[in-house]
């Protein structure tokens, strides 16, 4: 039984390095789709490059001034697997509504936490569910988010968004809002940026109670 | 049988003893390319039991009677449902990640499709038997079996789609308890 197994394993071995050295030209293909479920994996649950579509996260994402799409590196490791989720953190959502589309939005409140929410949804303030988060484009009045579909559960959280890859002007590590501070010279451009991301994170975290449970 | 053991020792120990003459550069290699072969095989098994389907244990109260609570082996088919997202049906055993807890996976009945109007809880322990919901977009209403003990839509309302993971196939253990499972739904018209 074991010979038959072996000879047969060798004459397959034979046979595929046989087809290996007549067409080369298959050996970058076939080698490739071979290692393609590492790959897969690696991008699933590590880390893989996405181009971020629509205006929903303006200004930190996709804004005016740029001409292209933003590509950016997400982290699956720290969500998928490690199951870290931080409020102001910026997530990618599978969407509750429409299944296999990929939202995102930025995480405002965890479970437990009380929200003011904004104009579509039907409460002004809801205590958000264990085991769910509220999640908010940084453009509220272009985006699909909690407000529109209520809270939605962890395990849609796909991803967190680690830095921004282009385009080359804005290359860089996506800073937690907490740690942004103003420091350019005050007036300018970059100043006024600065000052207006600051008032965004202040007008978010006064929207929101954190819970007792964290 | 006894031969078949002597060959796999002898041929074991003679690739062991090939190994062993070999450079410590080239075993090192060897022993790297070898390991990167096994996790690109367990990576592709990983994928295929959370694409297409596999063996999975299930247990626990909230199926009983169709589910016995020690547990059971079930057949989980992931494929149909990613492939045709309509032939999800009203009666269908469903696995999806919890909504309360995303390291968990429960097994719950289909009960409602996007558009249907469903009474929230008939038994009216939970809600008042008068409540009607109507499912949203894209969600859909489970429960367990044993609705006594099942923590279910009726507690934490209609569940998003992109949450479900397969749909269960067959029982496969208890040996004696095997079986395919049907729809058992009838519509009255």
């Amino acid at each position: 039984m074991f010979t038959t197994f072996r000879h047969q394993w060798l004459a397959l071995h034979k046979s595929w390095r046989c087809l290996l050295q007549t067409n080369p030209a298959l050996r970058w293909p076939l080698v490739t789709l071979y290692w393609l479920p590492t790959g897969i994996v690696f991008s699933k649950y590590f880390y893989s490059l996405r181009s971020v579509k629509g205006m929903s996260m303006q200004p930190t994402l996709n804004p005016d001034i740029s001409q292209w799409r933003d590509v950016v590196l997400l982290d699956h490791y720290s969500t998928r697997v490690k199951g870290l989720y931080r409020r102001g953190d910026v997530v990618t959502v599978w969407s509750p509504m429409e299944p296999g589309v990929l939202l995102i939005k930025r995480i405002i409140a965890l479970g437990g936490d009380k929200v003011k929410t904004l104009p579509p949804y039907p409460d002004t303030e809801i205590t958000v569910p264990e085991g769910h988060a509220w999640v908010e484009g940084d453009e509220p009045f272009r985006s699909d988010d909690s407000n529109k579909f209520g809270p939605v559960p962890l395990a849609l959280l796909d991803s967190r968004l680690l830095l921004i890859v282009w385009p080359f002007a804005r290359i860089g590590f996506v800073p937690h809002p907490s740690e942004a501070s103003v420091k350019s010279p005050r007036g300018g451009p970059a100043w006024r940026q600065e000052k207006a991301e600051t008032e965004r994170h202040q007008w978010r975290t006064s929207r929101v109670t954190v819970g007792p449970n964290s | 049988m006894s031969s078949f053991i002597r060959r796999l020792a002898e041929n074991t120990r003679n690739d062991f003893v090939s190994f062993l003459a070999k450079s410590p550069r080239l075993k090192t290699q060897i022993i790297a390319l070898k390991a990167f072969h096994v996790i690109n095989f367990a990576c592709a098994c990983h994928l295929f039991s959370e694409y297409v389907g596999f063996v999975r244990f299930v247990d626990g109260p909230s199926m009983i009677p169709t589910m016995s609570q020690t547990g059971e082996l079930v057949i989980e088919n992931n494929l149909t449902h990613r492939l045709r997202p309509n032939s999800l049906a009203r009666g269908d055993l469903v696995t999806l990640v919890s909504p309360l807890d995303p390291q968990r996976l429960i097994c719950k009945r289909l009960m409602g499709l996007p558009g249907d109007i469903i009474c929230v809880d008939p038994t009216g322990q939970q809600a008042p038997s008068s409540e009607h919901v109507v499912v949203p977009k894209g969600h859909v209403w489970i429960m367990g079996d044993n609705a006594a003990a099942s923590r279910d839509s009726r507690m934490y309302g209609p569940v998003s789609m992109s949450l479900i993971r397969g749909r269960i196939y067959a029982r496969i253990w208890p040996w004696r308890e095997i079986t395919i499972f049907r729809n058992p739904i009838t519509y009255l018209d």
